[in-house]
């Protein structure tokens, strides 16, 4: 991956609800995300966006947004919110999980079920017809929509009984893993959509984040509950685990804090006040590095949002990098597996150096300025020249890493 | 020989008085232990007359996760209706034991507030008035302990089992809560660790010379002061009795392996051995931010206790007599904000009711499409508590004094909402 200036394309309107997840389809022109309405999209862009004509660049002003592009395809079934999309490695299937209990896999490249109209970049309309003539504001309001083709998920993975926070999947693209707020993890076989394994952590606690080893052999979940009371604080954890069998390959917590004895684990608030400064509002995203070897976690909430650096064999923490003001939202590696990146509550999308932990760019504007809201998800394209991050006002945003 | 006694080894005075003032109610708690085993008891509380448990919800539930849910509206959020024991009402579906309870409730969907800050909501939603310098309103507990409780009863008439409240205001210190600590024990400044006889002793000595003292003075600060004491003291002799452990473990699954259960739990006891008014609180609602997530882990916990409260108090034969109060504060934006969060909101939010003097099954109020304004058959905090003193036997109306000003128990200009009264 090479960073060198990185400009920003794109700016897709998505409005509706908050845009959750971001997924690259097989090159980085195609794109996909979700939201938590439950509305998942997908993008054909064009190689560049257009140039704008002279009128239009004259009256542009330095900091005016990057384009717009209308979505081809909407994928159609889910009933509650997106919380994370995965995209395999054939660059035409999509995974995504839900609050509706069910993960759904799409063939993005299916023949399309239907045809909709739909307007989903309303408040864009309203900012460009500020100040117009009324004659001319009157257009761009009702403007026709976008003419979408509607596509119906292929397969339907109903092996949750509640939210599903998580999901992940190998990089040979053969398994699935997925956890939901009763505490259970599932590692699917996509081919057969069959379960592999299954086991459930601590009582009352989520899994809000689950990974799996390139391989799929390994997986890492992050459990975390909220306070049912007042020094009633579920214990949280963060194990990896034999995803064959679902046996225990490491508790990452009792490595992290040797010298907590384990009867003391069960005492949750006191032990709270250990983990939390480790785990903060939970580790809410995880991620393999390509070679399997490294493992990004990153804390959740409104605290701080620091990003952990694990050794998978020795479950130490390598090192920590916090440059997110607010809790962390997503990581992922780049390919060749020097990079981390991550986006978080802070506005931003971070870009650090495995190797030392160094922030090497921030492709966002910390919050106040720019952008407002988190950007929720983050994604890299498979050639590693372009960005997307889901911003929760309703954008996916673009980049290209070298300008 | 030891000649000086450590603080430690005794119930120290400036401790035992900072706790008992502050928390002095009506009577004291002898034979504790016993009252609890009575079976006689369910039918002397009848004998005695209503009862009430408030359950407060510190911080201010939101009533888009529990009771007024706008699902497929921008304002609704991620959870999801389900249907309840009664045909056509809907509850959040954090509350499933709750739904199943829904022939006992009332929920009134349309309360509409004044005070949108904790600490003036706090006080308006337990006196039903607006905080003012010139009158120190009394709280609903006090109200009852005054109006429904047992005169020189061994128990306290007001419990609280956590802190904070509107206090007994214009009422006089005699009824003010009790409090228990988070667990629903007797706070660790009420006990006495030297030998009965020893103690015995030191009052002997303690009263003497208080007599002395109180022979010139008549100011009602120094018999508040004794009176406190005393009871305090009386609450000392049954600490070895006041035990719950082993009916919590008898009870532990039904309310549910929670603190909040256990607090309920030991509400229902305290009802069933006489006290008027117990309040039992569940904090830490207040989420401008990951509204959702936090109404996910405090809210089943909560609605868990709160029905095994009602099949407990049902299965005693208390549930006729004890009104049972479900509010908060305040309630919460219909808005979401950009932290996941609801922020406070008092134009129109949800309370309920259940058991003594209340019909159940009942819907009152709606609020319009996205839970932005009530739509119809408001309720003032006003309404709300002349309609709770009506459903427990006391006229709203009923004056007391402050300094020679009248002062009646709900505001002016109140309505009793008859509709919900059986």
């Amino acid at each position: 991956m090479q960073i060198n200036k990185p400009v920003q394309l794109w700016q897709l309107m998505f409005e509706g609800d908050w845009t959750t997840s971001v997924a690259f389809l097989g090159n980085s022109r195609r794109i996909a995300a979700g939201n938590k309405s439950g509305q998942v999209f997908v993008w054909e862009l064009p190689e560049n966006p257009p140039e704008p004509d002279k009128a239009e660049k004259k009256e542009k002003p330095e900091n005016s947004e990057p384009p717009n592009f209308a979505p081809v395809r909407r994928l159609d079934g889910h009933t509650n919110g997106i919380t994370r999309l995965c995209a395999a490695p054939d660059g035409k299937t999509l995974i995504s999980a839900s609050l509706d209990h069910t993960i759904r896999i799409w063939d993005v490249d299916a023949p399309a079920s239907g045809s909709e109209v739909v307007v989903i970049d309303q408040k864009a309309r309203e900012r460009k017809a500020r100040n117009k003539g009324k004659e001319e504001k009157g257009m761009i309001l009702n403007a026709p929509g976008t003419k979408v083709e509607t596509v119906a998920a292929t397969h339907i993975l109903k092996g949750h009984d509640g939210w599903i926070f998580s999901l992940g999947i190998s990089a040979d693209g053969k398994r699935l893993i997925s956890g939901d707020d009763s505490s259970l993890s599932i590692v699917w076989d996509l081919a057969s959509r069959k379960e592999i394994s299954r086991w459930r952590g601590h009582k009352h606690t989520w899994v809000r984040s689950a990974a799996l080893s390139p391989d799929g052999k390994t997986a890492f979940t992050g459990e975390y509950g909220g306070k049912r009371d007042n020094f009633d604080i579920p214990a949280a954890q963060a194990r990896l685990w034999n995803s064959d069998d679902g046996t225990l390959k490491l508790d990452l917590l009792k490595i992290w804090t040797p010298k907590v004895k384990d009867e003391a684990r069960t005492d949750s608030y006191s032990y709270s006040t250990v983990w939390v400064k480790l785990l903060g509002r939970g580790l809410v995203c995880a991620s393999f590095s390509p070679d399997g070897k490294v493992l990004a976690v990153g804390q959740g909430g409104e605290g701080g949002g620091k990003i952990h650096i694990v050794d998978v064999e020795s479950g130490k923490i390598l090192r920590t990098v916090d440059g997110h003001r607010l809790g962390a939202c997503d990581v992922t590696f780049s390919a060749d597996g020097k990079y981390v990146l991550s986006s978080g509550r802070d506005t931003t999308v971070r870009i650090w150096q495995v190797a030392d932990g160094k922030e090497v760019a921030v492709l966002t504007k910390p919050l106040g300025a720019k952008y407002k809201d988190w950007m929720h998800g983050v994604a890299i394209s498979p050639d590693q020249q372009t960005v997307a991050a889901a911003d929760i006002s309703g954008k996916v945003h673009v980049w290209k890493l070298q300008s | 020989m030891k000649t000086l006694c450590s603080p430690h080894e005794h119930l120290s005075r400036r401790l035992l008085l900072k706790g008992s003032l502050t928390t002095a109610a009506g009577g004291a708690l002898m034979n504790w232990g016993g009252l609890f085993n009575s079976d006689a008891m369910a039918d002397e509380v009848k004998k005695q007359g209503k009862r009430c448990i408030l359950i407060w919800l510190q911080g201010g539930c939101s009533q888009f996760e529990t009771f007024d849910m706008k699902v497929g509206r921008p304002t609704g959020g991620p959870f999801r209706e389900i249907s309840t024991n009664v045909a056509g009402a809907r509850v959040c579906e954090l509350m499933p034991r709750i739904a199943q309870k829904m022939d006992k409730l009332t929920i009134i969907r349309s309360m509409r507030t004044t005070e949108v800050g904790h600490n003036e909501g706090t006080y308006s939603m337990h006196t039903g008035w607006s905080q003012t310098p010139a009158v120190r309103y009394p709280e609903i507990g006090a109200i009852v302990a005054k109006y429904r409780g047992t005169a020189n009863s061994d128990l306290p008439n007001f419990i609280k089992i956590g802190s904070g409240g509107g206090g007994a205001g214009l009422l006089g210190p005699q009824y003010n809560a009790f409090a228990l600590d988070r667990d629903g024990g007797l706070p660790r400044n009420s006990a006495s660790r030297l030998p009965a006889e020893r103690e015995l002793r030191r009052h002997r000595l303690r009263n003497f010379v208080e007599n002395q003292f109180a022979q010139d003075r008549r100011a009602e600060p120094i018999r508040v002061h004794r009176e406190a004491y005393d009871q305090a003291r009386r609450l000392n002799n049954v600490r070895d009795e006041f035990a719950l452990d082993a009916e919590w473990e008898k009870s532990r699954e039904m309310y549910g392996d929670s603190k909040i259960g256990r607090r309920m739990m030991t509400a229902a006891r305290l009802v069933e051995a006489g006290v008027a008014f117990v309040e039992v609180r569940h904090t830490d609602y207040d989420f401008h931010g990951d509204n959702f997530e936090g109404h996910k882990a405090l809210v089943p916990p909560m609605e868990h206790a709160w029905a095994a409260l009602l099949d407990d108090l049902e299965n005693r034969g208390l549930l006729d007599d004890t009104l049972v109060v479900w509010m908060g504060e305040i309630g919460r934006t219909p808005k979401i904000n950009n932290r996941s969060g609801r922020d406070h909101y008092v134009r129109s939010w949800s309370t309920a009711l259940a058991g003594g003097g209340v019909k159940g099954g009942l819907v009152y109020g709606e609020s319009d499409k996205d839970g932005v304004d009530v739509k119809n058959n408001k309720v003032t905090e006003g309404d709300l508590f002349a309609t709770i003193y009506t459903t427990l036997g006391i006229d709203p109306k009923t004056e007391n004094f402050a300094g020679v000003r009248p002062i009646p128990l709900a505001q002016f200009g109140h309505r009793v909402v008859k509709d919900i009264l059986l």
